[in-house]
């Protein structure tokens, strides 16, 4: 695992020492070598993880999710290339550093072996993120953001500590491959609910569970662009990973008190998709969305079953690639106009067709038209979800024709129509965004031509 | 050689779209590439189509296998038995004549390359659709005819009308779309596959939930009563894609989907009767709405919603190779009056109202023979395509033992397609010209003449070809009272002699006052009027107000967040205020210390 993390450590040197005209060029092709280093760690040959020492493995679920998180920093990069251009040289290194540093943390939270490691990886993971989300954020509001963000997150967090040091007195190991033979059943107690609610919380905070979910748009919003793609594609996944990992401990205790949180998944999916239908801002729009969709994977981690696993792993990754390419995709219009407001961006079709086909396509991903691989992790969560309970199909239904819903009003919104007469004058679409799209949807695209490579341990 | 040459006409359609990747200079003559890459797949798949009319024989291939999960093998699989290897060549007959109708009318429209390109994806997934083997592969085929719909009717994107039909279409098809994962997802759990014929084989019990969902889907797609709207706001798009996707292709997913899942609904009496008594109620209600409308389109498109009512009735009594040929018939001359309108409006500088035409007659007289005879081959006029399709239909449906209302309603439905019929031929084509005397009316363009020319060719004799290959599977009842072979002739010449009748003799007449079933029809049954205003207001106004303001805004906003920085602000104000009582705060310190000691040194 070194062979990614001390090259990824090495970024910031390179930042540092690179020269005034090549720093983005440079970090740039250089995380792209690193991404692609870390495809091989897809190649999972035995059933078993890949270890590679005590501090790091990998294995079929946190393979893929390493991979995304490599191959989103090229595209971060790229991505902020225009929101940076006034800021001086100094500051530019700096926000490289930190994104640098955000992927090194992340790297290491998803290859950890031991849970402490993981939580204070995962902990470390915030510093990095607050640093972005309120020193390039646009508006005054990302201070209030950042503090809902580091708040939330933490409040929900620490009676994790508080359980993971009970369990490590326990059983004496907190090994992730060690828990695994380990499955010892939790006896039936009070004190084990709510073991099972300081362990769940921190990550149901993180995907986010409706009615803990406000920090998300917040945070979104304010952020600079790559802030907004890194939480959504891979913060919050870091939640779902946590829950998968963790939930093979807290037996049988999962099977009763998955309950509410079922209902509060399944309800709060459908609340925040109707939140997209009336969303102005196209920015807060996807971030619902995420949140709409982040519920899918916790009713999936929930339920407990293999094909709901793979859902959500597949879900995960899928939407991970998806609402980046949309954030991006808000940003090349907030660069434009200069406002995140859908209406004021219309008819941008007739202005920029590339920009719509990327539009088109990432709508369409975003609503799960087969056989992108957005479809089979629903599919999967909804096909689990229908034999935990046959009217469970009714609310996935509701979710489904309303994301589709949102999808195409948010694509008919800014894409059709007749422009506004403030736009005529802005700039084409740069080769650079539309290698940024490309990039984004070649995965995409790939990946459903093989989807048995990200659909976790259960497969 | 039966399943290749099969695999190779399929294969020719995805060249051009290839092709585009690679060289884009040539984009004057893509479209006529497409259109001549449709004709070849055309006549690849009929040496299939004449190899198994032959031998009968049926062949699943199973190609490349995409993945295994757990016990589920999901493989690229293509069934090729009567249905996809009677439907295909004739999908792509209408596609072709389409394709060179385009060329036509959309000649003057700059991104008439990107047309084609549509239209031509969407071809490729309606034949994923109908060749499918296994769920999956059909569901991609589904969802990818709804996707081209939405984007094709949302052609002219700059109108707002244009964009909302697409979003309507998409809605209601999504709500259909439940159903068929419903479905999926009870197959995977009860028989542990997606694949068709490995359903079929293990002939589960109480499929109610299924079939209920397959039902709904083909609700939703084939614009059945309570999810019809859409079609006839599809009329938004352009003519071609009305001709292609809304009256041959698309709107037949749904009935093909529940002729495929036959071999579950024969036995389930259940199913029947809601299939028979949905088909009834939109064949009349689609009927009513299209007696009173002036748009040339819509009318049609009512018609279509009317005759897929029919299709649906035909499956309800237990006919699905019946109710197969219709669809069959049904694509050559419903296409071929999309076309014939297609031909009037572009004429009379887009003129949709047939209140403003009238005289057509002598002005394009083979605009008008063909308008003429696909309307009485819509009516089931004998010997031509129509009847061969419509007449079974009904004279099965009069014998068999089944619903009485159902019955009548289908009767009054088909006698209404005749009135409807020369409604169109009568204020459209006879009379006095009503358009503007400006007009310039040239219909003498081999791409408008040819294309419409081999539909009426097929209009004429397709039913009788296709009808004499039929399987005699669920044999059609041989012998019956000579009042019940006539009786849909009987009341299709009713329907044609009233109309007329009433036509002649208030043409000249004024609607003074409307009268409430003009109304009723006329606002299609006030359905918009209620289901497009009240839901949706409920639904927005519940979204914004209770979910994004109440919820969001301001409980949980309230419960967590402010509640608690609130609290931290009250208690640090009330406890920053230093009183300077040293010994105070030491007592308490040591009070602390020692109650600590006390408590935690107990269990040693």
């Amino acid at each position: 695992m070194l062979k990614i993390i001390i090259p990824t450590i090495m970024l910031m040197p390179l930042t540092w020492l690179s020269k005034k005209n090549m720093i983005w060029i440079n970090t740039t092709t250089y995380s792209l070598l690193i991404s692609l280093i870390s495809l091989s760690l897809l190649n999972q040959p035995s059933n078993n993880s890949l270890n590679f020492s005590l501090m790091f493995f990998s294995d079929p679920l946190s393979a893929p999710l390493l991979v995304l998180t490599t191959w989103l920093l090229p595209l971060m990069l790229m991505a902020s290339q225009h929101h940076l251009s006034k800021e001086p040289l100094t500051r530019k290194k700096l926000y490289i550093t930190m994104l640098t540093m955000l992927q090194t943390f992340l790297i290491m939270t998803f290859t950890a072996t031991e849970l402490i490691s993981f939580y204070i990886l995962f902990e470390a993971t915030l510093v990095p993120t607050l640093i972005i989300i309120t020193r390039w954020g646009n508006q005054t509001e990302r201070l209030n953001a950042g503090l809902y963000f580091l708040f939330y997150t933490l409040m929900g967090s620490l009676p994790l500590l508080v359980a993971l040091i009970s369990i490590q007195n326990l059983t004496g190991s907190l090994n992730f491959l060690l828990i695994q033979y380990w499955n010892q059943a939790l006896p039936d107690s009070w004190s084990n609910i709510f073991l099972w609610l300081a362990c769940m919380m921190a990550f149901m905070v993180k995907m986010p569970l409706y009615g803990l979910h406000l920090w998300l748009p917040k945070a979104h919003v304010e952020a600079p662009i790559a802030g907004s793609m890194v939480l959504a594609a891979i913060l919050l996944k870091l939640g779902g990973y946590g829950m998968l990992r963790i939930t093979t401990m807290l037996n049988p205790q999962t099977s009763f008190m998955a309950y509410p949180f079922l209902m509060l998944s399944l309800w709060g999916m459908i609340m925040t998709s109707s939140i997209c239908l009336r969303q102005t801002d196209l920015k807060s729009l996807i971030a619902y969305s995420s949140v709409s969709h982040m519920a899918l994977v916790i009713v999936a981690v929930l339920i407990q079953t293999p094909w709901s696993y793979m859902g959500a792993t597949a879900l995960m990754i899928a939407h991970g690639l998806t609402s980046s390419m949309l954030f991006c995709l808000a940003n090349s219009n907030y660069e434009r106009t200069h406002s995140r407001t859908m209406i004021l961006a219309r008819g941008l079709q007739t202005l920029l067709p590339l920009m719509a086909a990327w539009w088109l396509l990432a709508s369409l991903t975003n609503l799960a038209l087969p056989p992108s691989i957005n479809l089979i992790g629903e599919l999967f969560v909804v096909m689990s979800s229908f034999s935990w309970s046959n009217i469970t199909i009714i609310l996935m239904g509701a979710n489904i024709t309303i994301t589709a819903l949102y999808s195409l009003y948010m694509l008919i919104t800014t894409q059709r129509g007749k422009y506004t007469h403030h736009i005529n004058s802005i700039k084409p679409s740069f080769t650079r965004e539309n290698a940024l799209m490309a990039l984004h949807m070649t995965p995409l695209l790939l990946l459903s031509l093989n989807p048995k490579i990200i659909l976790g341990f259960t497969y | 050689m039966f399943s290749s040459l099969m695999l190779v006409s399929l294969l020719v359609l995805t060249l051009p779209i290839m092709s585009s990747i690679f060289n884009t200079h040539k984009n004057s003559t893509f479209p006529h590439h497409v259109k001549n890459t449709i004709s070849y797949a055309f006549i690849t798949s009929l040496i299939p189509t004449m190899m198994f009319i032959h031998s009968g024989q049926e062949t699943i291939i199973s190609n490349w296998h995409w993945m295994t999960m757990q016990t589920l093998k999901l493989s690229l699989s293509f069934k090729l038995d009567y249905f996809s290897m009677i439907f295909v060549p004739v999908a792509l007959f209408v596609t072709w004549s389409i394709m060179e109708f385009s060329l036509w009318y959309m000649h003057s429209d700059p991104y008439i390359t990107r047309f084609f390109k549509y239209l031509l994806t969407f071809l490729i997934t309606m034949m994923i659709l109908v060749t499918a083997n296994n769920l999956f592969q059909l569901f991609i085929g589904w969802e990818g005819v709804g996707i081209m719909s939405f984007l094709l009717i949302g052609w002219w994107y700059g109108r707002t009308d244009a964009n909302t039909a697409a979003l309507q279409a998409i809605l209601y098809n999504r709500i259909g779309d439940i159903g068929f994962i419903m479905a999926m997802a009870w197959f995977l759990f009860n028989t542990n596959t997606w694949d068709l014929q490995q359903i079929f084989m293990l002939d589960p019990n109480l499929t109610n939930l299924p079939l209920l969902g397959l039902l709904l889907a083909a609700t939703g797609k084939s614009a059945q009563f309570g999810l019809h709207p859409w079609l006839p706001s599809a009329m938004e798009g352009p003519t071609p894609v009305s001709a292609l996707l809304h009256s041959s292709t698309m709107v037949v997913a749904g009935v093909f989907l529940l002729i495929r899942f036959h071999p579950l609904m024969e036995n389930n009496k259940t199913i029947q009767s809601l299939t028979l008594c949905l088909g009834a109620i939109t064949t009349l209600f689609t009927a009513i709405c299209a007696l009173t409308q002036n748009d040339i389109k819509k009318i049609i498109a009512f018609s279509t919603s009317s005759q897929l009512g029919l299709m649906i009735v035909t499956i309800g009594i237990n006919q699905p190779y019946l109710a197969f040929l219709h669809i069959c018939t049904h694509a050559f001359f419903k296409a071929m009056l999309f076309m014939c309108s297609g031909s009037i409006i572009h004429s009379l500088n887009d003129e949709q109202d047939i209140r403003k035409m009238g005289g057509l007659f002598n002005a394009m007289p083979f605009t008008t023979t063909s308008l003429i005879i696909g309307s009485l081959a819509l009516t089931g006029m004998p010997f031509l395509t129509g009847f061969y399709s419509k007449d079974l239909i009904i004279e099965t449906a009069n014998t068999s033992y089944t619903n009485a209302w159902a019955l009548l309603m289908t009767l009054i439905a088909t006698s209404l397609t005749a009135v409807y019929s020369t409604r169109i031929i009568f204020f459209a084509l006879l009379g006095q010209p009503r358009f503007l005397p400006l007009t310039l009316i040239n219909e003498n363009n081999p791409f408008l003449i040819n294309s419409i020319k081999r539909l009426l060719i097929g209009s004429i004799f397709a039913g009788f070809f296709i009808s004499n290959n039929i399987y005699p599977t669920t044999v059609p009842e041989m012998t019956m009272p000579t009042y019940m072979k006539l009786t849909a002739l009987a009341v299709t010449i009713l329907g044609f002699t009233l109309a007329l009748e009433l036509s002649l003799m208030t043409h000249n007449l004024k609607l003074e006052h409307s009268t409430s079933v003009f109304k009723f029809s006329n606002l299609l049954g006030y359905y918009p009027t209620i289901m497009h205003r009240l839901p949706p207001l409920a639904n927005l106004s519940m979204s914004q107000k209770s979910a994004s303001l109440l919820l969001d805004s301001i409980w949980l906003e309230n419960i967590l967040p402010k509640s608690i920085s609130q609290f931290q602000m009250k208690t640090s104000i009330l406890i920053s205020t230093q009183k300077g009582q040293i010994k105070l705060y030491f007592l308490s310190f040591l009070i602390t210390l020692t109650l600590s000691m006390l408590l935690f040194n107990l269990h040693e």
